[in-house]
């Protein structure tokens, strides 16, 4: 296997794979992307995948979200079809006294154009009739919507390979080291040399930073889900906790517990799942679970993503972030943009990692 | 609700480590998905042998009600169809009776989960008609329904030729046993011998290349080396092995290690059948596929080891059991498994591979 690489991306997850594949487009060197395991093993893999935009707060970072958003129905054309859809988002509230908490949030979005609608309680059941009757209400945007994740990845690298990017598996860094203005990878299946280096190593940030000197404050978080068997199609929506797959299945979860890289799933968590779930749609108190998982998300220490050039190294990217699957073909996008002209067509200082200090 | 010992599954192992548990004192718990605490042994009609000294060699069904009998007396709860469902982070095992799920919080878990059959493939194995030994066994013994009239076997271990016989006996012509192998896999000959002396062919080298029928088996095609031939069936019980049920170990977040002897992946243990977490310890099948003496053995090992660790005997007595129990697992157990097993346990204390254990 080659050993020199204009480019190498640590991380093949969906922002690693994001960016592999956005950089193949524009640049014909070498990219190689080195994955400690496989491709959708770790957090791409177990995620409800969702194209999330409104309720995310301040509206800067809403905005952010939404040109991702906005940049899907593109990339679905450009790398095929990654079951994208555009559904729509509701946010249901229980409470009427929430609604004047909605009405702000809506408030400030239309500034930065981004339509929210506060929904009456009979709107939200003209929509969803499967909803408890008892809702008071719901945020409603028309952007968000969900994509299928194990598609998405495999398109990405189907589409980078096609471009010329390697990729290597089952191969984890172990070192890195910066000699005579180049890179050396230092992985279990041997050594590369790049140039460029972009790490976007997801939940194990922090350890690959590391290696380098450089303190990416990324933790971790776990997210418990919760699978229904597959239910003839009923629900139209992208609703804050839950959705329903092409193929029947109902995702439930929206937890978020701090445990390390422990993947197990346990029952305080899974119980409150559910009956998150059926106090949403108590139509879901009949179905079965057939299973349960957990995932691993990557969270910046103050919830932004940690983007763009590192500080003080030359030729060193770093791409981590929670939302991954909403910012990908953005976050792909910009950071492409960065290697090859130096700079980006929307601002993201924001996001740089010298935040931290 | 709290115990102080919580039994995953009550077949064989799980009412050893009862028997040795709540005879020391201790409140134990069993929980089993059935509606019967014996487990398998409840459709073994066949003798058991060799068992333990201290058991009188017997039928399945009566050592399983000589198990059921032993618990009588001291404090074990059983919990019959329940099930294992979950944990909960306080490491509560989540129970639940198909209708709601509670905790039980319990100072030390023995898990004896047991194995489930594999099933072997050929074209149309889904057939009604087609389904493992141990479905048949059941059928036969414990239901009282007669499977099929006319049968094949697929495999040939011990437990293969048992239940050729047990469907002899209830009037079930066996047509043929099919083996893939160029001999029979039955480790105690004589049962071999005592179905050909019957007349049933055993033919080797061969597989089922493929069954027909209209919504029920009705015949199959054997390759056999030289010739297919053709059989009218409407029963193939197929034999593919068993292997440990491991789900709640995965879930208690136990570390495994491969070991073809004991059925493939198993969870680790020491020799006090404690696994890698130090309030779960493992017993029966779930250990390494065995026969049933050594299923009782290892049951009872475990239940001496929480005995242990829950103060109601001294190591040192602990310690001399244990190794009595060895010696005499040594000398029950099949070579090649007892053999396993050991280097799986010395894999475990002494790992000598990197990056073996999955979890």
């Amino acid at each position: 296997m080659e050993t020199n690489y204009e480019t190498i991306v640590i991380g093949g997850g969906v922002v690693g794979s994001g960016i592999a594949y956005h950089l193949s487009e524009r640049y014909k060197e070498g990219v190689l992307v080195l994955d400690k395991k496989y491709p959708m093993s770790g957090t791409s893999g177990s995620t409800q995948a969702w194209v999330w935009v409104h309720n995310k707060t301040p509206s800067w970072y809403a905005e952010f979200s939404m040109y991702s958003a906005e940049l899907y129905p593109y990339l679905s054309k450009k790398i095929g079809d990654v079951e994208y859809k555009r559904t729509g988002g509701l946010s249901p509230f229980f409470n009427e006294s929430d609604r004047e908490k909605a009405q702000k949030l809506a408030e400030s979005y239309r500034k930065i154009g981004i339509k929210i609608k506060v929904l009456s309680r009979e709107e939200v059941l003209e929509k969803e009739p499967y909803m408890n009757p008892e809702v008071a209400g719901a945020t409603y945007s028309s952007i968000d919507g969900n994509v299928n994740p194990f598609r998405l990845i495999d398109m990405y690298m189907r589409a980078a390979k096609r471009n010329g990017v390697r990729y290597s598996a089952y191969n984890k860094v172990t070192e890195i080291k910066k000699q005579d203005g180049t890179y050396l990878v230092v992985s279990d299946k041997g050594a590369f040399k790049c140039k460029n280096l972009i790490l976007a190593g997801g939940t194990w940030s922090r350890e690959i930073g590391d290696m380098i000197g450089v303190k990416i404050p990324v933790n971790q978080l776990r997210g418990q889900i919760l699978v229904s068997e597959p239910l003839k199609p009923f629900l139209n929506f992208t609703i804050s906790g839950l959705r329903q797959a092409n193929n029947g299945e109902v995702l439930m979860g929206y937890s978020m517990e701090e445990a390390g890289f422990n993947r197990a799933t346990t029952l305080d968590v899974i119980q409150e799942t559910a009956n998150m779930a059926v106090r949403y749609v108590p139509g879901l108190r009949k179905a079965k679970i057939v299973r349960a998982f957990s995932g691993i998300r990557a969270m910046p220490e103050d919830g932004f993503p940690i983007l763009g050039k590192v500080p003080g190294h030359e030729s060193l990217y770093v791409a981590a972030t929670h939302s991954g699957v909403t910012l990908s073909p953005l976050i792909g996008t910009l950071i492409t943009e960065l290697i090859t002209e130096g700079e980006t067509s929307i601002p993201i200082e924001r996001y740089s990692l010298s935040r931290f200090g | 609700m709290k115990t102080d010992v919580l039994i995953i599954g009550g077949g064989p192992a799980g009412l050893s480590a009862a028997i040795e548990t709540a005879s020391r004192g201790l409140d134990v718990t069993i929980v089993d998905e059935t509606s019967k605490l014996g487990g398998q042994l409840n459709q073994q009609t066949q003798e058991m042998r060799p068992l333990p000294s201290v058991y009188e060699p017997m039928r399945g069904f009566e050592l399983a009600n000589k198990l059921i009998e032993q618990i009588k007396d001291f404090n074990v709860r059983p919990l019959l169809k329940h099930r294992v469902v979950g944990f909960y982070a306080d490491g509560s095992a989540g129970i639940t009776d198909e209708e709601n799920v509670f905790p039980i919080k319990a100072k030390k878990i023995i898990v004896a989960s047991g194995a489930a059959e594999k099933a072997v493939a050929f074209p149309k194995w889904t057939m009604p008609g087609i389904m493992t030994i141990g479905a048949a066994q059941t059928l036969i013994n414990r239901d009282f329904v007669l499977p099929g009239r006319e049968a094949v076997i697929v495999g040939s271990s011990d437990f293969a030729m048992e239940t050729a016989m047990q469907l002899m006996a209830v009037g079930t012509r066996v047509k043929a046993i099919i083996e893939k192998q160029s001999e029979a896999s039955a480790k105690e000959q004589e049962k071999v011998s005592e179905l050909l002396r019957n007349g049933i062919p055993f033919y080797f080298n061969s597989f089922i290349k493929e069954a027909r029928g209209n919504g029920q088996v009705e015949q199959i095609d054997i390759e056999m080396p030289d010739e297919v031939i053709t059989l009218n069936v409407d029963l193939i019980c197929m034999d593919g092995g068993r292997m440990p049920i491991l789900d709640v170990f995965y879930q208690l977040g136990c570390s495994f290690g491969f070991q073809e002897e004991l059925g493939g992946w198993v969870p680790q243990y020491s020799n006090t059948f404690q696994t890698d977490r130090e309030d779960v310890f493992i017993a029966g099948n779930a250990a390494g596929i065995s026969t049933q003496g050594a299923l009782l053995l290892t049951g009872m090992i475990a239940g001496i080891s929480v005995s242990e660790e829950l103060q109601t005997i001294s190591p040192a007595e602990a310690n001399e059991m244990r190794e009595a129990l060895w010696k005499e697992l040594g000398l029950l157990e099949y070579k090649e498994v007892y053999s396993g097993r050991v280097k799986h346990l010395e894999n475990f204390t002494s790992p000598v591979l990197k990056d073996q254990f999955i979890s």
